[in-house]
């Protein structure tokens, strides 16, 4: 697919490769990868769930990147149906190592089963970058690999948008957590910088329960929560989609306005909160140029063979003051 | 001539559900003896049999086998100590073939692998006995007929070594000469010394072929006798405990009829015998090749043939259930075709058909007798485009319960707790609820008692006396002759003869019934 | 008549009263191991998170009933909700136009699902697994992925509110009674029971049961896209993962109210208790901060016990029906 088509027909296209794939279990994807240019490079974005709007922003940004360069690398981008489906990403790399790829650029929708194929890849001779969800460092040691890291410190993120809300409390009030999937690296991450924050300020955190990322969960949650603890000040989500949640939860409580919610990710639809001040902060990890940052690293290294080293994205805190328009 | 030992005994057996289904029954049975069973519905038959086969357990009472105190756990012990149960429902696998469902429990296999060819010639083997010779055992089941299906229920039955087997309706579905077939092979293992527990509703069969009868009423052995000291008479006034009047009373007979259909009374009987429906050039598949035929009002015409000769299909055909090839169906003379191309174009042209199968085509076994019975009519008992008007519902139904004498608790009693002669009464008022002028009847009375049989005659009878023209489609030669006005027989797809009252013998119709396959040698699973 | 007052009566007795103990003893339990759980607050919370749960399953349940099921549920909720966003954001169509596309969508999803499974008779199972996939398919290409934020635009609906109760939920609870009715008293009601019963039995009765199915599937799509406007209007937002799971929480209602997936049996108002069952758990679970493993068991735990007792439950009635 080298002709660019619209946006719209590509989500199209890409919703109905997936079902397909997914009807066919187990065939890959019906995209044909491009031809192999001689001296071109071929890096491989292996995505996690494309339902997701991060990362499809993410993968985005990658064809972007790829268009305004196209004279310096192909492109192959792949995701999964959800998050959770692990043993189909693997799938992926591995097709990836059998069309030899000279890099993988790769999401790890689990931080521990992806490094045995990824290792498999490095063995292969290809270039492995990790980016969004940082292996698993036990693990690693054990399978004794390394794949550097590009990608945005969670933890340190997650604490900036903590401190921008502590600002607004004082000592001792109370807070609650709403935490990512259980099992997701970043999600534990945030939850670390959250409470690092909130430490630091001196809150207190009167409960910490998983959203699963969902505005449905998140808003059960902290309507149960809301009753419970009546006396809570603010609510810390660990993704934007579940502040949605809890804001509703709050709306619906008559407490809006007197619990201050902060997210994570700075999705459009938060941005008119952010305005309106129903949520106080979120915080920007770029995701349109995480990938493109992995890309870049991966094509580095193919150029320098440099022995890996984890790189450092930027993370924006974003607040009322802050937002921008962007779409 | 001293008395020959039991090989099973029995006594003292108590068994109850919502209320006591065996009394204190006793019982013994002798190696080498045909002992026939026989009791209105509901009168413990089954029971007895499903403690014996070991799938009931008794609540009180002591069994022997063979001197030895016997108390089956399941089914597969009681078969594990040579006592065996061929069921009166089908139960056969849809899916599986012929040989499979023989050989179901202990199919030859190699490390789990099944030894195909040997399947085949153990089966083919069995299949001969009970004169299936012909019958392709790799055939699935499920395109068998009803009858094949029992001949085959039996042949896995007895193809097993047992010292006693009970047979539970084996001749229901089948017709004479299979019956002819299946009695040489009860012959053959009684010689042998199987001891066989046979329950039948068919008295000429029991007559012929038992050794001895005990017969059960109400949950109670009233007696066992020899099989030549008793009369048919004798047995079926043990049966029911009153004497049964066993004319039909047709109108003009000086009886009023025992139902009366308000609505049926409408067209008066003064057009009686004007042609209700005549059926042109009907065909379908290889089952129905060019049927022609008339029914009148007034009357009831009996379709006579073989298992497989394509009554049930002809009469699906013209109902709408199945697809026509070909024909066209008149209604009241008229000379355009009525447009019947589906069940509800028949019903709403006054047709009504009542399956041969009834619990899986007729009825909702799982709800009420209510809910069956109102089906057909629920527009009428409905207002504001809808909503059923409960208080009418259950004051009509009950009123047809009544006047079909249905036996229950109450109409808010599912229809699967009914025995089959009330399900039947069920069936058929659900579709006089509707008044239907044409009413077509397929196999009415199979596995249904003796006193509910005569109840459905009556009904039959005055059904054909309210005007209506009504269709009997039946395996029990006998019934055809005491109801019908006119029989026509099918042979092989096609109507090979018709008789009205009075031109008709039963050799006459047996012949007219073989004639079709006779041309053919044979085919079709009938010898000379 | 005194006997039908006390046949219904046991009717009662036995349908209902198993459910409403279970209720009460997951209440029960949930206040006395808790501050603050056996308040106003809480009840009125349950209520206005439960509607667009409650409106599914009720769908699901007539379903059920006909012996059919339909999978696409959560994903249809998805569609139709992505279909209101963007028609009030991107495409800038006023409320009264933008609400009928949602429940246009709603009702070719359902017309698609009934269609196409009457007409090559394919099993609804097959049919609406497909549809689970496409109506997901369309969420996300008619959001490109991205969750809609509509604000006060469509607040009305969900924020209305009467003696604390809001609209959705008094709307939902008209639902269930009308749906209850039209299940047990009108004739619609009882083919769909017949047809779920015995297919066959009903077409030789001379019902085309065809109609019927197609009606079935279409008010579900239409239920659907309701608890979509008011998912839509709850968030303010439109998520095109909206309803992800959605099909099995309300499998899971309608089975724990008693309802058969082999058809012929179900009830709305058991399928009420079920919604109301599954709420409180939650609810009170994440009132006492229980661990997400332990919440995951013991929702799981209740459904099967529920499942099982109202095995015991249905021969019980049986056994007093005779």
């Amino acid at each position: 697919m080298h002709k660019r088509t619209s946006a719209f027909s590509r989500t199209l296209g890409l919703a109905t490769a997936v079902s397909a794939v997914w009807v066919l279990a187990g065939c890959g994807p019906k995209e044909p990868a491009p031809p192999a240019t001689p001296g071109k490079p071929r890096v491989a974005l292996v995505m996690k769930s494309l339902a997701n709007e991060f990362f499809l922003t993410m993968e985005n940004g990658a064809r972007a990147h790829q268009k305004a360069h196209a004279a310096d690398y192909d492109l192959i981008a792949n995701g999964i149906k959800d998050e959770l489906d692990v043993s189909k990403q693997v799938e992926l790399v591995e097709q990836m190592i059998a069309q030899k790829a000279d890099a993988i650029v790769i999401a790890p929708a689990d931080s521990k089963a992806l490094v045995p194929v990824c290792k498999k890849a490095l063995q292969a001779g290809i270039i492995v970058i990790n980016i969004d969800n940082k292996f698993d460092d036990a693990v690693l040691a054990a399978s004794q690999s390394k794949f550097p890291f590009v990608g945005p410190d969670n933890r340190k993120g997650a604490k900036a948008v903590g401190d921008a809300l502590a600002k607004k409390l004082k000592a001792g009030d109370q807070v609650v957590i709403i935490e990512g999937a259980p099992n997701a690296f970043n999600g534990v991450q945030r939850r670390l910088g959250f409470e690092d924050a909130v430490k630091a300020a001196g809150l207190k955190i009167v409960s910490s329960q998983s959203g699963y990322w969902e505005t449905d969960k998140a808003n059960q949650v902290v309507a149960a929560l809301m009753t419970e603890h009546p006396d809570v000040k603010a609510v810390l989500c660990a993704n934007d989609s579940m502040a949605l949640g809890a804001v509703a939860a709050l709306r619906a409580a008559g407490k809006l306005g007197q619990v201050l919610v902060v997210g994570y990710d700075n999705i459009a639809a938060v941005q008119q909160l952010l305005k309106k001040g129903e949520v106080l902060a979120t915080a920007d990890q770029h995701a349109d140029r995480l990938a493109v940052f992995g890309i870049e690293y991966a094509l580095e290294a193919l150029k320098t063979k440099a022995a890996p080293a984890d790189r450092e994205t930027p993370v924006d805190l974003v607040t009322g003051e802050t937002v921008s328009g962007k779409p | 001539m001293p008395e020959p030992a039991s090989l099973l005994t029995i006594s003292g057996l108590c068994k109850s559900y919502a209320g006591p289904v065996l009394s204190d029954v006793s019982f013994d049975l002798r190696s080498g003896e045909v002992h026939a069973l026989v009791g209105e519905n509901g009168a413990g038959k089954s029971t007895l049999s499903k403690i014996i086969a070991g799938l009931v357990r008794p609540e009180a009472g002591g069994m022997e086998l063979r001197g030895e105190a016997y108390q089956p756990r399941d089914k597969k012990d009681a078969e594990r100590r040579g006592v065996r149960m061929v069921m009166q429902e089908l139960n056969l696998i849809a899916n599986l073939t012929v040989a499979e469902s023989i050989f179901i429990e202990r199919l030859p296999h190699r490390f789990g692998w099944i030894n195909r060819r040997q399947l085949h010639t153990d089966a083919q083997k069995t299949l001969q006995e009970v004169g299936l010779g012909d019958l392709d055992p790799s055939r699935q089941i499920k395109t068998l007929g009803v009858g094949q299906q029992q001949l085959v229920e039996i042949a896995a039955g007895i193809s097993h070594r047992c010292d006693v087997l009970i047979l539970d309706e084996p001749t229901a579905a089948l017709t004479d000469p299979e019956i002819e077939r299946l009695f040489a092979q009860i012959a053959k293992l009684r010689a042998a010394g199987t001891a066989i527990i046979y329950i039948s509703h068919r008295m000429e069969e029991i007559l012929r072929i038992a050794d001895r009868i005990s017969i059960l009423r109400d949950g109670r052995m009233i007696a066992t006798r020899a099989a030549q000291d008793i009369t048919l008479d004798e047995i079926v006034r043990l049966m029911v405990g009153r004497e049964l009047g066993q004319a039909i009373h047709r109108r003009g007979a000086g009886v009023p009829p025992a139902i009366s259909v308000p609505l049926g009374n409408r067209d008066g009987l003064s057009d009686d015998g004007a042609v209700a429906l005549r059926v042109r050039g009907l065909r379908r598949g290889s089952a129905v090749k060019d049927v022609s035929f008339e029914a009148r009002r007034g009357e009831i015409l009996g379709f006579a043939g073989l298992m497989g000769s394509g009554r049930t299909e002809t009469m699906r055909a013209l109902f709408g259930a199945d697809r026509r090839d070909a024909g066209e169906v008149f209604l009241d003379e008229s000379a355009t075709p009525a447009a019947i191309h589906s069940p509800r174009d028949a019903v709403r042209h006054g047709l009504a058909l009542l399956t041969e199968d009834r619990k899986e085509q007729g009825l909702l076994l799982p709800l009420s007798i209510r809910a069956n019975l109102t089906l057909l009519c629920l527009r009428q008992l409905s207002r504001f485009g809808g909503w059923i008007r409960s208080a009418k519902e259950r004051t009509e139904a009950s009123a047809w319960a009544k006047k079909l004498s249905v036996r229950c608790h109450s109409l808010d009693q599912r229809v699967a707790e009914l025995s089959g002669g009330n399900q039947q009464k069920v069936v058929i008022a659900k579709w006089l609820f509707r008044d239907c002028r044409i009413l077509i009847f397929d196999e009415p009375t199979r596995g249904i008692d003796v006193g509910a049989k005569f109840e459905i005659y009556q009904l039959l009878a005055d059904l054909a006396d309210q005007g209506k023209a009504v269709i009997v489609v039946s395996s029990d030669l006998k019934e055809l002759l005491a109801l019908c006005d006119c029989i026509a027989v099918m042979s092989a797809g096609r109507i090979a003869a018709t008789f009205r009252r009075g031109e008709w013998t039963q050799d006459k119709i047996m012949a007219a019934a073989l004639s079709g396959y006779l041309q053919k040698q044979g085919r079709g699973g009938i010898e000379n | 008549m005194n006997s039908f007052s006390t046949s219904d009566f046991r009717r009662l007795v036995t349908d209902y009263l198993g459910m409403a103990v279970a209720l009460a003893a997951l209440i029960t339990v949930f206040s006395l191991s808790t501050e603050h759980f056996f308040s106003a607050t809480t009840f009125r919370t349950i209520a206005n998170q439960i509607p667009s749960v409650l409106l599914i399953s009720v769908g699901m349940t007539y379903v059920l009933v006909i012996a059919e099921i339909d999978l696409s549920v959560g994903s249809v909720l998805g569609l139709c909700s992505a279909v209101l966003g963007v028609a009030l954001t991107k495409w800038g169509w006023p409320l009264w136009l933008a609400l009928p596309a949602a429940l246009g969508a709603g009702l070719a999803s359902g017309a698609f699902n009934g269609l196409v499974s009457l007409r090559w008779r394919l099993p609804s199972f097959i049919v609406t697994l497909g549809m689970l996939e496409m109506a997901r398919g369309g969420a996300h290409a008619v959001t490109k992925s991205q969750t809609q934020y509509i604000g006060a635009a469509i607040e009305g609906i969900a924020g209305a509110s009467v003696f604390g109760l809001s609209l959705p939920f008094l709307l939902a609870i008209v639902i269930v009674v009308v749906a209850q009715l039209v299940l047990s008293r009108t004739v619609f009601g009882r083919y769909m029971v017949a047809v779920g019963t015995n297919e066959e039995a009903v077409r030789l009765s001379g019902i085309d049961p065809r109609p019927i199915k197609l009606a079935v599937f279409l008010i579900t799509g239409f239920l659907v896209a309701l608890a979509a406007i008011i998912d839509t209007s709850r968030f303010q937002s439109a998520n095109p993962n909206a309803g992800t799971g959605f099909e099995l929480q309300a499998i899971a209602a309608a089975v724990i109210g008693g309802t058969s997936l082999m058809g012929g049996r179900g009830s709305i108002v058991s399928t009420f208790f079920g919604v109301l069952i599954i709420a409180v758990l939650n609810s009170g679970l994440a009132a006492v901060g229980a661990r997400d493993e332990t919440k995951r068991l013991i929702t799981g735990a209740v459904i099967v016990v529920a499942v099982i007792v109202d095995h015991y439950r249905h021969r019980l009635a049986k056994g007093k029906g005779t």
